[in-house]
């Protein structure tokens, strides 16, 4: 990474003088153990310190994003998860049927189609085909209800629903159909009871485990790693933040996000270790 | 549909636009009362003009009738690259979406007309001595800020004072490196006294990074500015939005509401432009160029400008200093072909220096370098280069850049030269790349406001910018030497033979002037042609409207 945060911020017109002025008030021309103990120092008490790159704090800068990564997030999880998991048992209660190859090809597809030739697809047909709607997220989201502000991110949420849900479909097939191939179930199917309900009350509970494991991965990528997204419909969220620090060299930013994720990532997990446990009882007695 | 260019339209010998304010004002009212062509002509005949005369300013008269500014409405601009960097401190601007969003908010000592004049602004008038060292800035004295105070002559020496001394973090401090002191003679009056004569000062000081703050200001989380928005929200990498400020000396802006943000990706900008979710955006790629033009009510808004590509041959190293070698790449580039090919005609040739049409100094007389491949090659055969490899290292920093060089490697090995384009990325570049010491690097530079300002920056042996590391006391004397010279014939002269001087002797192979193209709506008006920046110059806010509103 050449440059520092100086540097980039007075760009091609840098020199020395104004290099070494502009260092001094950031902080830069201090020793990097120092810089960072201090950083650390602060950060520990709730600091997270002023933005190298910016005129204001470190805090505000995410303050002014986390609301429109939060209401994607949570938009898309709250439609594109509930629907690819049930698309997901469905094909794994029919599997090798017309419909369970229909599904898999488009989730196979899905995979292989990067986020920005999805959202861009989806802008010609709905936007620019059907006149609906507009090609980037405009304006702010203060004072909207629920349905505004799924008309406000309607298209990004539609591009990770699809984004989400090729995993999503794929992995609960697989997870399901790697529980029926199972003694049990082979026991159930002899006793005669109907394929839905062995997979719906003994297949899908065991497979709970892998499901939420698999939704906790996604639900952290929606937080951190929605960057195509953010910049293809140009709303400013955490993923664009800490891209931008990269390239403004600001690490007190990149610092304070990494942390976020970090957490984010690490509570998320937790969430689904507790949810696996809760759900398989062989798990709370260890051998 | 059209395609706006920076074009005057005079009609006949005597037009509208000379009439004084107080006439244009009565005018205008009695054509609004219903007067029509016939009488507005008789009583202009009467007054002793001729009927070509009177009818000319008649029609001129009607058109700005017709352009007079409705208030209301809302416009959204979107600019390219944001983020946390995005600052409201005048001093530390550097992109073109610091420049609009600084005009929103600040003012300056004068203002930049669309020819690259200036007229006063802050300043009501500005007086220089004889030879241009001293210079007398009358302020007006009732200015008032956003936060309710009155502007006086402490606030434009804060001002000044932030572009001045050794410490200074200014990205406009070369333009002001002369003065040497200000002195505060009243109230409402300074003089600032100069190390050398500088005739081009006010232009200066009206270029983005001079816009006037408020004494003692130094935190800029918001704008306390004099100009016609106020801020009503600002986050960096968010948006900008600007509400008029009534109260504003030269008249509130005429928007209810200005947003500006960044969309970074240039399709999406695009989409969004062509969708009608953004009101104005910049650069177009030239390639959108016909989707635009082929759009209903969205237009091409392009300024001619002296912004310019460049493939930089540092003097101070070899190959690069090989004066054949030089010669031969700048017969093989084809620069017509990068012009109408690459920036789909939204630019003009360049000629191996830095001053192009744009600029008041530029001199027709210079010949154009042709492609002329025989003549390359007896260059090259002359250099002794050979068949060893020369790489340029390229970075699409400006549209065409990249594409510049691959024009160059593909007219080059017709003659036989080994050339190699070595592509990285722009992130950096400034600070990793250029004048770094490699032997061939591209650039761009965006106008300067006088050909003085240009040449003294990239091409002063002492200058820190000096990109070719090009020495040559001859240039640097008369450079300076041209800062005092009044007579029109000989500046004109002097500017010819310093621009020879680099085109001859430099080290720069500059293909290509690039316009500023943006879009805007049909509905936008109130544009501005200044070529120094996107958006007309960023000169625009204050003077933009909707026809709809």
């Amino acid at each position: 990474m050449p440059g520092d945060a100086a540097q980039i911020r007075l760009g091609q017109n840098a020199d020395e003088d104004s290099l070494r002025a502009f260092r001094a008030e950031l902080g830069l021309d201090k020793p990097l153990y120092y810089q960072y103990l201090n950083w650390l120092f602060n950060f520990v008490q709730g600091d997270f310190g002023m933005s190298l790159s910016s005129d204001y704090p470190t805090i505000q800068l995410i303050r002014d994003r986390y609301e429109n990564t939060l209401v994607v997030s949570l938009l898309t999880a709250a439609i594109g998860i509930p629907i690819s998991v049930s698309l997901g048992i469905i094909a794994a209660m029919f599997p090798g049927t017309i419909y369970d190859r229909i599904l898999t090809l488009g989730s196979v597809t899905l995979v292989a189609a990067p986020e920005f030739f999805t959202a861009t697809l989806l802008v010609l047909f709905f936007v620019f085909f059907l006149d609906i709607g507009s090609a980037v997220v405009v304006g702010g989201i203060e004072g909207k209800n629920i349905f505004q502000l799924l008309a406000h991110f309607w298209l990004p949420v539609m591009t990770l629903c699809f984004v989400i849900a090729s995993q999503l479909i794929r992995m609960t097939r697989a997870a399901v159909l790697n529980v029926m191939s199972s003694p049990y179930i082979e026991m159930a199917i002899l006793k005669g009871i109907p394929r839905s309900r062995i997979v719906i009350r003994h297949a899908l509970l065991n497979s709970i485990g892998p499901i939420v494991n698999i939704i906790a991965l996604n639900l952290a990528y929606l937080v951190t790693g929605v960057i195509v997204v953010e910049v293809y419909f140009g709303y400013s969220g955490l993923a664009t933040l800490i891209v931008q620090g990269v390239q403004t060299r600001d690490f007190i930013l990149i610092q304070a996000l990494g942390m976020i994720f970090c957490c984010t990532y690490v509570i998320l997990m937790i969430i689904a270790d507790v949810a696996a446990i809760v759900s398989n009882p062989r798990l709370r007695h260890p051998k | 549909m059209k395609t706006y260019k920076n074009s005057r339209g005079v009609v006949g010998n005597f037009s509208y636009d000379d009439l004084r304010p107080h006439e244009k004002e009565g005018l205008i009212t009695a054509i609004k009362k219903g007067a029509t062509r016939r009488e507005v002509m008789g009583w202009m005949m009467a007054a002793g003009a001729t009927v070509a005369t009177a009818g000319s300013v008649f029609t001129g008269a009607s058109a700005a009738f017709a352009a007079t500014p409705k208030r209301g409405g809302k416009i959204i601009a979107a600019g390219d690259q944001h983020g946390p960097k995005d600052t409201l401190d005048p001093i530390l601007n550097t992109a073109a979406i610091d420049y609009f969003r600084g005009r929103m908010f600040y003012n300056k000592l004068v203002r930049l007309k669309d020819d690259l004049s200036w007229e006063p602004d802050i300043a009501s008038e500005v007086i220089p001595n004889a030879d241009a060292t001293n210079w007398t800035f009358k302020l007006r004295k009732d200015i008032e800020w956003h936060n309710g105070k009155t502007l006086d002559a402490d606030d434009v020496i804060y001002t000044l004072e932030r572009h001045l001394g050794k410490d200074t973090k200014s990205n406009g401090k070369a333009l002001v490196s002369m003065i040497k002191d200000i002195h505060k003679v009243n109230k409402h009056e300074i003089m600032l006294h100069l190390d050398s004569p500088n005739a081009d000062l006010p232009m200066a000081l009206g270029t983005f990074h001079f816009s006037v703050v408020q004494n003692g200001v130094d935190k800029f989380d918001t704008a306390i500015g004099t100009g016609p928005y106020k801020v009503k929200e600002f986050k960096p990498g968010v948006r900008t939005i600007g509400v008029p400020f009534a109260n504003c000396f030269s008249g509130a802006g005429y928007l209810d509401e200005i947003e500006h943000y960044g969309i970074g990706d240039p399709n999406a900008r695009l989409a969004a432009f062509l969708n009608g979710d953004v009101d104005m955006m910049v650069n177009v790629d030239p390639k959108a160029i016909p989707e635009v033009e082929k759009a209903e009510g969205k237009d091409i808004w392009t300024v001619e400008s002296g912004r310019y590509l460049s493939i930089v041959c540092h003097q101070g190293v070899d190959p690069s200093n090989n004066r054949d070698l030089i010669r031969a790449m700048q017969l093989c580039i084809n620069r017509k072909r990068i012009v109408k090919g690459d920036l789909k005609g939204m630019g003009s040739l360049g000629n191996d220096q830095p001053i192009g049409s744009a600029y008041f100094d530029h001199s027709k007389d210079l010949e154009q370098r042709p492609l002329d491949l025989e003549k390359a090659k007896y260059h090259f055969n002359k250099s002794g280069v050979g068949n060893t490899e020369v790489e340029i290292i390229a970075a699409e920093v400006a549209p065409g850049a990249v594409a510049q060089c691959e024009n160059l490697q593909r007219e080059a090995k017709k003659i036989g030269m080994n050339l190699r384009v070595k592509k990285v990325t722009t992130d950096g570049y400034w600070g990793a790349v250029w004048m770094q010491g490699s032997p061939f690097n591209v650039t761009t530079w965006n106008m300067r406001p006088t050909a003085n300002i240009m040449l003294t920056l990239a091409y002063a042996s002492s200058s820190k910018w000096n990109e070719t590391f090009w020495k040559s006391d001859k240039f640097d004397n008369d450079l300076v030497a041209v800062r005092g010279v009044t007579d029109a014939g000989k500046r004109k002269q002097m500017y010819h033979d310093l621009q020879e001087d680099i085109n001859m002797n430099g080290g720069s192979i500059t293909p290509a002037h690039l316009n500023y193209t943006d879009g805007a709506a049909s509905y936008v008006k109130g544009l501005t042609f200044c070529p120094l920046n996107n958006f007309g110059g960023a000169e625009s806010p204050p003077y933009l409207w909707r026809s709809d509103a």
